[in-house]
């Protein structure tokens, strides 16, 4: 019998400080993303099996998630729009569903 | 309500349709997360990176998860994704949520039909458009 799936609630944020914030996180992860993007032919193939944090465009990288965000952390604390990225060992196609 | 996503470069060359999203961590403040747009997934499942960032103690140790190589191991996390609007403010969609534990089994966090399924959801990619449609907001679908 399929497992029962916990029910997601749905809000909208009203707090203008919050809009604002969420806004502007928006906006230096979407810098970081485009960087990364720009990037990805030289980096992806050099860093296969690690990951990756990106902030204030530009690359830290690291055996561990929480190493990898530490030194992007640590080079660009002001920067919320930092995220991670696995690049997986073998560039194969992906079966994601569950 | 109209949710814009991109069409990402991954590490294999494959470009796929990503929804940029906040999650809430355990101190409170949010980080940056790219979900891949799944339509075949049934459930939200974070990335085991993102698991580690969050700091968030386990709900359930051990969900279970299967896909096409077997069963992932995983935990229930209890969080918020927060989605930006195109024109006004975010959402939030309060889990609980899935998270895998083995680095290997997703390169990024995956968005599934638990959120996708409160959209309509326009995965484009000659078109070079992803987002996420609902409310007042509508789509046509034209012949020129």
């Amino acid at each position: 019998m399929p497992e029962q799936h916990p029910t997601l609630i749905l809000e909208e944020v009203t707090d203008p400080t919050a809009i604002v914030q969420a806004q502007a996180q928006g906006a230096r992860c979407a810098r970081n993303m485009a960087w990364l993007q720009a990037h990805a032919a030289e980096i992806y193939p050099r860093y296969r099996g690690k990951h990756l944090c990106i902030a204030g465009e530009a690359l830290f990288v690291a055996d561990t998630p929480e190493d990898a965000w530490a030194l992007a952390t640590a080079a660009h604390p002001e920067d919320d729009g930092r995220f991670l990225y696995y690049v997986p060992r073998e560039a194969l196609a992906r079966i994601y569903a569950d | 309500m109209r949710i814009n996503g991109t069409w990402f470069l991954g590490a294999d060359g494959i470009t796929r349709p990503v929804i940029w999203a906040q999650i809430l961590t355990h101190h409170g403040s949010w980080i940056a997360a790219p979900f891949l747009v799944d339509t075949g997934a049934d459930r939200t499942v974070c990335s085991a990176g993102v698991l580690a960032t969050l700091q968030l103690p386990p709900l359930v140790a051990q969900e279970r998860l299967g896909g096409i190589g077997g069963i992932v191991p995983s935990v229930l996390i209890d969080t918020q994704v927060r989605l930006l609007q195109e024109a006004g403010g975010p959402i939030t969609v309060r889990g609980p949520y899935a998270a895998v534990t083995a680095p290997d089994a997703l390169d990024m966090s995956v968005m599934g039909w638990d959120i996708t399924g409160l959209f309509a959801v326009i995965v484009d990619q000659p078109g070079q458009v992803v987002c996420l449609v609902g409310q007042r907001h509508r789509y046509r679908i034209a012949a020129d």
